[in-house]
């Protein structure tokens, strides 16, 4: 179940618990235990892509993450309410009381899928991979003095100061710090050798990857828990499908011809629905942001930035982007309610399309040419939709707006240079830590980097309690609404579709099928 | 004949030089990068340029042209940068659906503008005429795409017959393969009809007016024997150049049509190329693509000896 509301131990995980209750789900699919799991069965997925890699460390997007967290496993994983949980590391890591050194004990008896048993030597080899190779883990590597063997079975990590994200990172399951075996550590990686519930059996480009169930597979006891807990294996096999074409997976969906079906655009609901599968809805799913470049260029001007942040109306953009009230929320706080992280600080800034007083601060900016350039691209419509009308209302407000629309591959180099852009749109899942969204990266395209916003960050990040750390994270987003390095445009919504006879199937931004089974 | 050969063979390579080039040229102008698609949207700006620097990107373009020509010249296509695997072989994989969906769209086109066109040419003026013209106007107008999306509506998706997307899993049957190409073969077949069938009717209609035609019916032969013996065969030499250079187009990849109905085919290679950046994959994909234009060219010219024995080279 999808409740979103990470622990945080202590009194406020009563406070929490009655949120998530409180919160409930409007999913118009759930798992359901009707009928009594069994084992077998293939089921296809169809996906939006080819992966470009099964390497779990050197990318960051979800299609790999989806793909590969079915092969490896992380130390940590999040659990249905994004609390971090043991996955292969034993329990929590028991932390210094400096905060400076974690220890994680390992299961014992985990076996790879070419037979060989993990232990402490394969974890320290797999975690230096990952602060050399993933994003995520140069991101740690900074902060980090050694990773060594404690033991046979515990591993040891010595930072150089409090870093309370740092079991975050090891739980996420792009950029990932997947346990492999050290002496199959390649880069790139030529053999793909894990220890989760299925194994790469078959990897035929653009046509299928074909997972079989890995019967050395070593489950958590329990029950399931989101990504955590018991991972039940029922389904022989996966197959993940590409399936490029939006319109293509939307007929397939309504033909029934893919057990489940990824990505779905949200106005095929109703025709979906008419269909032979089931819809499956989440929300809230995840939240677009124009991102703005503070190191070069009109928006390095934080003057200017507010005054793109005033001029705006995000209700219009969600309405152009969705087009449907039951796609979106209006919400300027960086993270919906039901998380600990959510404030009620966005609403002073959000929605506001003042065009008057956004061109109050243009002309105190006094600026010589105020075009803005956005850049965009169609590969996600919404993105696009959401750029037009944004550009609108920045030329009522005395902007003038030069839209560059590219394809994907063209934004994602030119997001890489200052010079070529002012504005670009992205959006990203909810993810259960902060840490984790890219823009506390000072690498990230948008650059922002300001006395105030590394003093809020590294306090925030070095905080040693839960309940700090919330009150912290306060700071942290008024420093996001008062300098304006992003935009967050609202809350968005999710959909994708199963069969009919495929249940166990948890709504979630990366789809896992290991407690998946398929019914008569 | 042999001099002819050679000519021709020296002509193919001069025209993979000059396509190579172009590819490269024009390929290496347009923006994007295959390392930032790869790493995906969080990657830091140092990890995209080491693996620029790892994938050889980030050496001067000539340098990277002339590494490209040496290869081409010991035949080596290159080396996918998304798949990590050879191009021939990227090429190989995609061979199979993409020979069966040209061999089937050809088997429908050449069945429908065949009978189409004869009778057509046969009954000139007449209402059958007409509506042949009719509608092999409407069959070349009408997108590929929207023929596709609405085939799938009916076969796939309310009957059920057929499968939308895809070539089948990896137990897939032939049976199975070939029924994943169904549709999009008919999507082919009749959009390449039309021209088939209007080169046929044109062809037919001029060899009509012929004496020896006049000829042989006045010999009393029947008109069956007139057409098929006497003016088909002597239609023939325009009809075999449309159908080459349909078979060339489908061999190349029918993008549109293999994107709407997920087939693993060259010309969904091409494309994810293209969106990808993929640049080895692009420029050997297109020089295969170019090299079987000229071979396919090659044949025909060839066989017009065989057609027309006044032909000689």
């Amino acid at each position: 179940m999808n409740v979103r509301t990470p622990r945080l131990g202590g009194g406020l995980k009563g406070v929490l618990a009655t949120t998530a209750l409180a919160i409930g789900l409007t999913m118009l699919s759930t798992p359901t235990l009707a009928a009594t799991p069994t084992k077998g069965g293939t089921i296809s997925v169809a996906t939006i892509g080819e992966p470009p890699t099964l390497d779990p460390m050197s990318s960051t997007a979800d299609l790999v993450g989806i793909l590969t967290q079915h092969m490896f496993e992380t130390l940590y994983t999040f659990d249905a309410k994004w609390n971090v949980t043991p996955l292969l590391a034993e329990k929590l890591p028991e932390i210094s009381a400096d905060g400076l050194t974690y220890t994680i004990p390992l299961r014992t008896g985990i076996t790879f899928h070419d037979g060989a048993r993990m232990d402490a030597a394969d974890v320290v080899a797999s975690l230096k991979r990952w602060t050399e190779t993933a994003s995520r883990g140069k991101q740690a590597a900074k902060l980090i003095t050694n990773i060594d063997a404690s033991g046979d079975n515990a591993v040891r990590i010595v930072l150089k100061q409090p870093y309370a994200p740092l079991t975050a990172l090891l739980a996420m399951n792009n950029s990932a710090a997947v346990v492999m075996p050290k002496g199959k550590l390649a880069s790139p990686l030529t053999e793909f050798v894990g220890t989760g519930p299925y194994q790469l059996k078959a990897r035929v480009p653009d046509q299928y990857i074909q997972l079989t169930r890995f019967e050395g597979y070593k489950s958590r006891d329990g029950e399931p828990d989101g990504y955590g807990g018991a991972r039940k294996q029922y389904l022989d096999e996966i197959r993940f499908v590409p399936v490029t074409n939006a319109n293509t997976r939307i007929e397939s969906a309504v033909a029934g011809q893919y057990d489940y079906v990824d990505s779905l655009p949200v106005e095929s609901r109703d025709k979906v629905r008419a269909g032979r599968s089931e819809l499956v809805m989440l929300e809230p799913f995840g939240w677009p942001r124009m991102v703005l470049n503070t190191k070069q260029g009109l928006m390095a001007d934080v003057k200017i930035r507010q005054a793109v942040q005033l001029a705006l109306n995000e209700e219009d953009m969600l309405f152009a982007a969705f087009g449907n009230k039951d796609f979106y929320t209006l919400n300027g706080d960086l993270y919906p309610k039901g998380y600990p992280w959510a404030t009620q600080l966005g609403a002073k800034v959000y929605n506001k399309g003042d065009a008057a007083g956004a061109k109050k601060l243009l002309d105190e900016a006094k600026v010589a040419n105020p075009t803005i350039r956005i850049l965009t691209s169609q590969q996600y419509e919404f993105h696009y939709k959401m750029a037009l009308v944004a550009a609108e209302y920045l030329k009522v407000a005395g902007f003038k707006v030069d839209m560059q629309v590219v394809d994907w591959a063209t934004l994602t180099q030119r997001r890489q240079d200052p010079a070529l852009w002012d504005v670009f749109i992205t959006h990203s899942p909810f993810l259960p830590e902060p840490a984790l969204i890219d823009f506390p990266s000072k690498d990230a395209p948008g650059w922002w980097d300001t006395p105030r916003r590394n003093q809020t960050l590294d306090a925030f990040n070095q905080a040693r309690t839960p309940d700090e750390r919330v009150k912290l994270w306060k700071d942290v987003q008024q420093a996001v609404y008062d300098e304006v390095p992003f935009i967050k445009v609202g809350d968005f919504n999710a959909q994708a579709a199963r069969a009919k006879t495929l249940e166990g199937v948890t709504p979630a931004p990366w789809p896992y099928f290991w407690n998946a089974y398929k019914t008569k | 004949m042999l001099r002819y050969l050679m000519n021709r063979i020296v002509g193919l390579i001069a025209v993979m030089f000059i396509v190579a080039t172009i590819v490269f040229v024009i390929i290496r102008v347009t923006p994007g990068d295959p390392a930032a698609v790869m790493l995906g949207p969080e990657a830091s700006q140092q990890d995209i340029a080491a693996l620029r620097t790892q994938l050889g990107l980030d050496r001067p373009l000539p340098l990277q042209y002339v590494t490209w020509l040496g290869q081409l010249a010991r035949g080596d296509l290159g080396q996918s940068i998304f798949l990590n695997k050879p191009v021939l072989s990227a090429l190989a994989d995609r061979a199979e659906p993409t020979f069966w969906l040209t061999l089937m769209s050809l088997l429908i086109a050449t069945a429908i503008a065949v009978p189409v066109g004869i009778l057509s040419a046969i009954k000139r003026g007449t209402v059958l005429d007409q509506s042949v013209l009719s509608f092999s106007m409407f069959t070349s107008s009408v997108p590929s795409f929207w023929l596709g999306l609405l085939l799938m509506q009916v076969f796939a998706v309310k009957l059920g017959w057929l499968p939308v997307s895809g070539y089948g899993g990896p137990d897939a049957s032939i049976g199975t393969r070939l029924s994943h190409l169904i549709l999009p073969a008919v999507v082919l077949g009749v959009v390449n009809s039309a021209l088939i069938t209007r080169f046929i009717r044109a062809s037919m209609l001029d060899v009509l007016r012929d004496d020896y035609v006049r000829t042989a019916r006045a010999k009393g032969l029947t008109e069956t024997r007139v057409i098929l013996k006497h003016a088909v065969r002597n239609a023939l030499i325009p009809i075999l150049t449309v159908i080459g250079l349909t078979t060339a187009l489908l061999i190349s990849g029918a993008v549109v049509t293999e994107t709407v109905f997920g087939l693993p085919g060259v010309g969904s290679l091409v494309v994810s190329a293209v969106l990808r950046r993929d640049y080895p994959v692009i420029q050997g994909a297109l020089l295969v693509i170019a090299a079987i234009y000229v071979l396919i060219n090659l044949f025909i010219d060839l066989m017009y000896m065989v057609v027309d024995p006044r032909v000689r080279y």
